[in-house]
Formats: structure tokens, sequence, C-alpha cells
């Protein structure tokens, strides 16, 4: 096996990981601080990745400068669907299944209706420097690979920032670690799930949009992308930024070596397979640190 | 009063429902009720670990899967006759049972959500290693043979065949939810700690509640293989039917014995109806909009919604 060919799809491994734990980082963070697991986040990316191939396609605006309006976009409908759907099922004996089986209800009609508007067919975003390719010695990245790589790495530092460095994210760590004392020292619980939920699905958005600058899609892709994304969460550990970042480039190596060695259809069966074994040993992630 | 009804109008219902093919009725309210048992049973059995014992599993599609590809492996392999192949259902079932008990020693040790993860990846392999390893069956799936005797016997025979499976199945779930056993699980569901602690041998009743689970969906898989006559992954491991298992269950009620049931019944119904009358996509979103309702107004299923209506909680 050439070398060349396995560094370039180990690299191409990890650019795909990364924009895994970019999708995967809202979602461990709405199961953490939440319990709500979020079956439609998926669909939810990709929501993000259709605004952008429209807005590419008939205003010819960029993905990186569409991501400015539809992250903010998809913030505010998120905090609708959190007063009309999410916060009533809080109630629930099971709010773990209970949730589980009401964003499988709102991931079948995002599905539909993106089909409805979108058609079946398969996407892809094409932006201007789609064609263009960065050369570093034998290796060969394609811009658009690039940019989706250097998007999600700003999003999960962003992400990081966030909630170490000011009190609304402090708050929202507090929420996850201790929910009755942090409401004993004046933590809206109600406000900060609204901005965990609104946030995380506004990732996602960000998320789709770095994916689709990678792979193409079409309305059920987010079933594929939702399975990545329990990987990743999984293997980061729940609620664990920088292992949700770390699991990525891990899951992002072994996706690309078996990549390189492994006849196509077998990649998919060696990643479940360790997940799975994985899950059987520490089903709790990698790293033994509680915290975000 | 009514406990004493109870079980004579499901006797009554269970005596019409078999007798139902006597009328001469069409071939499709056999094929849409034989749908009706299955999913009934596949709920039924999901039930005993999901339900009871609160172990969501979101891998039940694969038990479902591998007694179908086992039935079909078998029958073409020892070209059986025909009504054999039925018959080799119930070892298809006990292989789904056996892979069920080597599973399940590891991942019964997971709890909460990550065991309904790691039950959602064995579904994924189970799947995925069919369709890569010729012997059993590859990408291209298997044929079995059909008998020599009109549609209609077939299809009858089937029914009461599915139908035989649906109450014995159902017969276990009753047994088991007023047993010992059951009780037990009821226990770990509760507080798996607590019950440890009170002398409940958790671990062996997980793994025995998982693997009884399993082998009547492997032999509905078996009996359902037939019916197709010619099975595919993508017809059985399909992970939108694990989905479905976990959620009629859900819908109806887990740990409830009636739950699934009504589940199952109300969720194939609107299903074919949706599918009938309404344009595809807007099939799919109306029954997307379905599980939002009923998440929100009964978020404890629709058992519990009218028992607390009743007062009898």
């Amino acid at each position: 096996m050439d070398a060349v060919l396995i560094i370039q799809s180990l690299i191409s491994g990890i650019m795909m990981g990364m924009v895994y734990a970019l999708l995967g980082v809202g979602f461990s963070l709405t199961w953490g601080v939440m319990h709500v697991i979020n079956i439609s986040h998926g669909a939810f990316g990709l929501l993000g990745a259709y605004m952008a191939y429209s807005l590419l396609q008939y205003f010819g605006v960029d993905p990186i400068v569409s991501a400015a309006v539809s992250v903010p976009l998809l913030f505010l409908v998120a905090c609708g669907i959190y007063q009309l759907l999410i916060r009533p099922i809080t109630r629930a004996q099971n709010v773990v299944m209970a949730s589980m089986i009401l964003t499988f209800g709102l991931a079948i009609i995002l599905e539909n209706v993106m089909a409805i508007i979108w058609k079946a067919d398969p996407r892809v975003l094409t932006p201007t420097y789609s064609s263009g390719a960065l050369i570093l010695g034998p290796f060969y990245f394609q811009y658009p690979h690039v940019v989706g790589f250097g998007l999600s790495l700003a999003g999960i530092t962003a992400i990081y920032l966030f909630l170490k460095k000011t009190y609304t994210g402090m708050a929202v760590r507090a929420a996850w670690q201790q929910p009755e004392a942090a409401r004993l020292y004046g933590v809206n619980l109600y406000w900060i799930s609204m901005i965990t939920f609104a946030l995380a699905v506004s990732t996602a958005g960000a998320g789709g949009i770095c994916l689709a600058l990678l792979n193409s899609f079409e309305p059920h892709s987010h079933n594929l992308w939702l399975i990545n994304l329990f990987l990743v969460v999984i293997v980061g550990g729940v609620g664990n930024v920088i292992g949700t970042a770390l699991a990525g480039l891990i899951i992002g190596v072994i996706t690309g070596l078996s990549m390189a060695f492994l006849p196509f259809l077998w990649v998919n069966l060696v990643t479940f397979g360790l997940l799975m074994i994985f899950l059987i040993f520490r089903p709790h992630g990698i790293f033994k640190q509680e915290g975000i | 009063m009514i406990n004493k009804l109870y079980p004579a109008a499901m006797a009554i219902l269970a005596v019409l429902l078999a007798a139902f093919p006597c009328i001469g009725p069409e071939v499709y309210y056999l094929s849409f009720l034989f749908s009706i048992f299955m999913y009934v049973i596949l709920a039924s059995s999901w039930n005993f670990i999901g339900g009871y014992a609160g172990y969501i599993s979101f891998g039940h599609a694969a038990f479902f899967g591998i007694g179908a590809f086992a039935t079909a492996k078998m029958a073409t392999m020892l070209e059986l006759p025909p009504l054999l192949t039925m018959l080799a259902a119930i070892p298809a079932g006990g292989i789904a049972a056996l892979v069920a008990l080597i599973v399940g020693y590891p991942c019964l040790k997971i709890r909460g959500p990550y065991f309904s993860v790691v039950t959602l990846c064995f579904a994924f392999v189970v799947d995925l290693a069919v369709k890569n390893i010729e012997f059993l069956g590859g990408a291209e799936g298997l044929w079995i043979k059909f008998m020599d005797i009109p549609e209609k016997t077939s299809r009858t025979i089937m029914y009461e065949l599915m139908f035989l499976l649906m109450v014995i199945t159902l017969a276990a779930s009753w047994f088991l939810g007023r047993s010992r056993f059951g009780a037990g699980l009821t226990a770990i569901r509760s507080d798996e700690e607590v019950a440890e602690t009170m002398a409940i041998p958790t671990a062996k009743l997980k793994i025995q509640a998982f693997v009884l689970s399993a082998f009547f969906p492997g032999v509905a898989g078996g009996l359902f293989a037939y019916y197709l006559g010619y099975i595919h992954t993508d017809a059985v491991f399909n992970i939108n039917i694990s989905i479905l298992i976990v959620l009629m269950a859900m819908f109806g009620g887990g740990g409830t014995w009636l739950g699934p049931i009504i589940g199952a019944v109300i969720l194939t119904v609107v299903n074919e109806g949706l599918s009938t009358f309404a344009q595809a996509e807007i099939a799919r979103i109306i029954y997307g909009a379905l599980f939002i309702v009923v998440t929100i107004f009964m978020p404890n299923g629709i058992i519990d919604f009218f028992r607390k209506k009743d007062g009898m909680t």
C-alpha cells in the first residue's frame, strides 16, 4: 500500500471526523444538560445544508456567508420549537424516551418537508472555489473540504469558549453538573434549557453546511448523520465538548484507515463493530474527566 | 366485573379472528391482518425487555431478520418441502434467541441510553454482515420455494400460523406480567440497585427476558420470510422496523400487557390508511405529527392516559 495514499485518506478521515464533531457537540449538550436525545438533530443539520444550497444556487451567496444567516435563523426557530414541543414533555416520567419519540416525529416531518421543497435528488454544494485544490507536496486537498474543516474547527472552538468564558456558558455547565444547586444560585433553568437547545440546533445547521461541503446530501441523509453523531458523542462522553472533538478525530482516523485498507462496504461494519465493543467496555466515553 | 369479562372478551375476539378466513374475505384483508399480527408480536415481545425491564432495545429488528434469514437458509440448503419450511421458523427463532444470549451477556451490563445505542449498533452490524457475507445471502437475498396451492389457501395458512404465534406471544406476555419473573423485571426498571440489594438476581432475569424477547420475533421473521417468498436484508433489517417496534410499544404504553397491542394495531392501521389515501410525503408528515401530538398529550403512552381518566392510577 502506497504511503502517500494512506496519509491522504487519513487526513480526509480527520477532516470528516472534525465536521461530525461540530454536528455532535450540540447533540451532546442537549443530551447532557436537558436529558433530551434529539433524533431530529441531523435533520436540522440537513436543513442548514439545504438553506445554504438554495442561497448559493439562486443568489450566489457563498456557504460561509450564508451560515451567518441560517445559523441565527435556526437559533430562533429552535427557541420556538423548545417552547411549543420540548418544554411540555419535560413532565414525562421518562424524559429521554419521550424526547426520542417526539423528535423522531419531528425528524420525519422535516425530512418530508425538505423532500417536498427540494425534491429527493442528491444535491452538492458547489461554491466558486469547488474545483480548486490545495496541493502540499504529494498531498491534494479540495478547497471545499479545507473550508468545511476550518469552519467546523472554528465552530467547536467558539462553543468551547462560550461554555468556558461567558456567564451564560458557565450557567449551562452548572445546570448540567448540579441542576438543583444551580437553581439555588439563581440560574434560571428554563432559560438555560432553551438556550442550550437553540444553540445545539443552530450548531447543527453550521455542521450541516460543513458536511454538505464534503459530501452530497439528500432528504434522508440525516439518518446516516445521526448514527455518526451517536458514535462521536458516545466515544467522547456525553456533554463533553473537548471529548467530542477528540472522538471526531479518532473516528476520522479509524474511518480513514479502514477506507484505505478495506472494500467500501466493510468500512461501516468496522466502525459500528468497534463502537459496539467500545460501548461494552467504556460506556461513559474515553475520558475519565466528567465535565465540559 | 370488568376483570372477569376481560378474558372472556379476549377469548371471543380470538375465536372470531381465527374463524375470519372462513367467511372468504379478500386476500388483501388477510395480508393486512397478517401484518397487524406480526407487529403485535414484535411490539409485545420487545415489551419483555423494553417495557417491563426498562431496557430500551433499538435493535430488535435484528432478531426478526436473523429468524427470516435462518429460515430461508435452512429452506434452501436442506431443500425442505414448503410445509416443513414453516416449521423451520421455530429453530430459526432458537437461533435468534441464541444470538440474543451471546450479545445480551455483555450488552445488558450497560444501562440507559447507552444500552439503546449499543443495540442500535448491533442491528447495523448484523445487517452489514449479512449483506457482505455471501453464504448468508449477500446483497442479492434468498428465494424460498412457494407451495403448489392457490394463493388464497397459502395466505390463509400463513394467516392462521401468524395468528397462532401471536396468541402464544400474548399468552407469554400475560403470564409474564403476573409472575414473579415479571415483578422482578419491573423492580429492575424502577431501581436496579435497590432490586439487587433485595436479592433479585437482576443479571439472570435481564438475560432471560432478552432471550425470550428475541425468540418470538425470530419465529415471526421465519414466517414472514416464507410469506414474502424472497428475503432481502433491506426488507427485514431495516432500521425503521427497529424504531417502529419501540414506538409502537411506547406509544401504547410500555410495561403493560395491552399497551404494545394497542400501539401496534393503531400505528399499522394509520400507516396503511395514510399510504392508501394521501400522497407519500404528506402521509409521512401526518405520521410524524402523530408522534409529536401523542407524546405531548400522553407522554406516558395511551394506556396510562386513559387509566388516569378513569381514575385508576
